[in-house]
């Protein structure tokens, strides 16, 4: 027969292998939890580069049809003056910057507009248009629009890959510096952010978790913690804060902000403040 | 309390510090294993002041830093040590080695371990809280993110336990028999 006493470290021993167990079990839930929240994120992202890569190259096929069709007219044209050729370039023209607006806001790419533009106004004001002054200006259209489609899908896979966020730094005197729609790519955490935008000095500790780092000074001012009372102690510390919009208001971080994954749209405080124990 | 067994007392606190302070794995420790020992031999009450004090002390002194609020929760689990060392004192047989005792210590290291982890982490999942996180999911995620360091401290617990408890012991019970040849010796000289 099995002694009283041994059943109990039996029974104990067994507590301990549960608990454990348990834990362990939790530990992955949430793990699998985070991945599939991860997962569903870069899905979406590449949802949305797939959709807007289609979206760019219905858009292109439409353009090009159009080029093609002018430029078999002007291939097979079998007259001396291109004239009669303009008035379907102004069109494509016109139909390329309808479908191309937010890429003629940049710079460069509105100067090659307007120099098409300018170009395209000067040979119809000459009246009679040779084939070499026709084929000159369809191949600049050309150029440009083959030049705004690559673009265009350049940006549409970038704006699906980066995260716009917007952090503070509050340095607990009235100071609050902000820094409106950063740009980072996705995968960043707030202190990977943090570096690019102030100049910190940091610790690590390995048995932190999750995350391991604690910051020490950003821009200067230095985190203080006064010991030397042992019933009491004192200092100020860089806390960190995500703002939470469906409850408006500041969280303060859960894990260290080497963990914390940025959103697109997220909004990040760092506080400089004080504290005490007890 | 009389000077001898509050000279031994200072003298384990001391060590127990020294090693509680020294760089070290995360989670391996021997507070509990001598606060359990303490109260073992001296009663549940030492026990309990033992661990509390030497937890109090690594809270600010701590090579990973201040303890902050979880300092209340490491006393508090530290308390429960030496307490289990003297309700165990009561049902204790005759120290004597075997395979099967150092199984029931080593046994008694990883719950120590256990309740100690259950209650620290109660302690970060409170901090969560107050946070901002919700309870439920603050605690989980506490308990859930601490069993890795409850693996690393139940298996150190286990080791230590199983391993020293019957030498230390045995160590402490002859001094304890020594003492009172001592005290003989030292009224020659005073």
């Amino acid at each position: 027969m099995v002694e009283k006493r041994t059943f109990v470290f039996v029974i104990l021993a067994t507590i301990v292998w549960a608990s454990l167990a348990s834990a362990f079990a939790g530990y992955y839930y949430l793990q699998n939890m985070n991945n599939s929240e991860q997962l569903n994120s870069a899905q979406s992202s590449l949802n949305k580069v797939a959709s807007n890569y289609s979206q760019a190259a219905d858009k292109y096929d439409l353009l090009l049809s159009e080029y093609a069709l002018l430029d078999g007219n002007y291939s097979y044209f079998m007259g001396s003056n291109y004239a009669i050729l303009m008035p379907p370039l102004r069109s494509l023209i016109a139909n390329f910057a309808k479908n191309y607006t937010s890429l003629l806001t940049q710079e460069d790419m509105n100067k090659s507009y307007q120099q098409l533009l300018s170009d395209h106004a000067t040979l119809l004001q000459k009246g009679n248009i040779t084939r070499g002054d026709f084929g000159s200006l369809l191949s600049e259209y050309y150029n440009l629009f083959n030049l705004s489609a690559i673009r265009e899908l350049g940006l549409s896979i970038s704006k699906s890959t980066t995260l716009s966020v917007n952090v503070v730094i509050d340095y607990g005197n009235g100071t609050a510096e902000w820094h409106n729609e950063t740009i980072v790519t996705s995968g960043y955490t707030l202190f990977r952010l943090t570096q690019e935008i102030a100049v910190i000095e940091s610790s690590y500790f390995a048995y932190l978790e999750p995350g391991h780092i604690r910051i020490d000074s950003i821009n200067g001012k230095t985190t203080t913690a006064n010991y030397t009372n042992p019933s009491y102690s004192w200092g100020y510390s860089w806390i960190w804060y995500y703002w939470n919009d469906n409850d408006k208001r500041w969280v303060s971080g859960p894990v260290g902000c080497d963990a914390w994954l940025l959103k697109d749209g997220g909004i990040y405080k760092w506080n400089y403040e004080y504290w005490h124990f007890p | 309390m009389s000077t001898r067994k509050l000279a031994f007392l200072i003298i384990l606190t001391a060590l127990c510090l020294a090693l509680q302070i020294v760089p070290r794995p995360p989670n391996v420790e021997f507070t509990s294993f001598f606060s359990f020992i303490m109260g073992l031999t001296e009663g549940a009450v030492v026990g309990a002041l033992f661990g509390s004090f030497v937890m109090l002390t690594n809270g600010f002194l701590s090579p990973y830093g201040f303890g902050g609020l979880n300092i209340p929760f490491q006393i508090a689990g530290m308390i429960i040590a030496g307490v289990l060392g003297g309700v165990y004192r009561r049902f204790t047989r005759d120290l004597s080695f075997s395979a099967s005792f150092s199984l029931e210590t080593a046994v008694l290291g990883a719950i120590i371990a256990l309740i100690y982890d259950l209650i620290t982490n109660l302690g970060y999942g409170l901090q969560l809280i107050l946070a901002g996180e919700g309870a439920a999911l603050a605690l989980f995620t506490a308990m859930a993110y601490g069993s890795f360091f409850s693996l690393m401290h139940i298996v150190s617990n286990t080791v230590i336990f199983g391993v020293l408890f019957l030498p230390i012991t045995n160590a402490l019970n002859s001094l304890k028999v020594g003492e009172s040849l001592w005290s003989k010796k030292e009224r020659l000289y005073s």
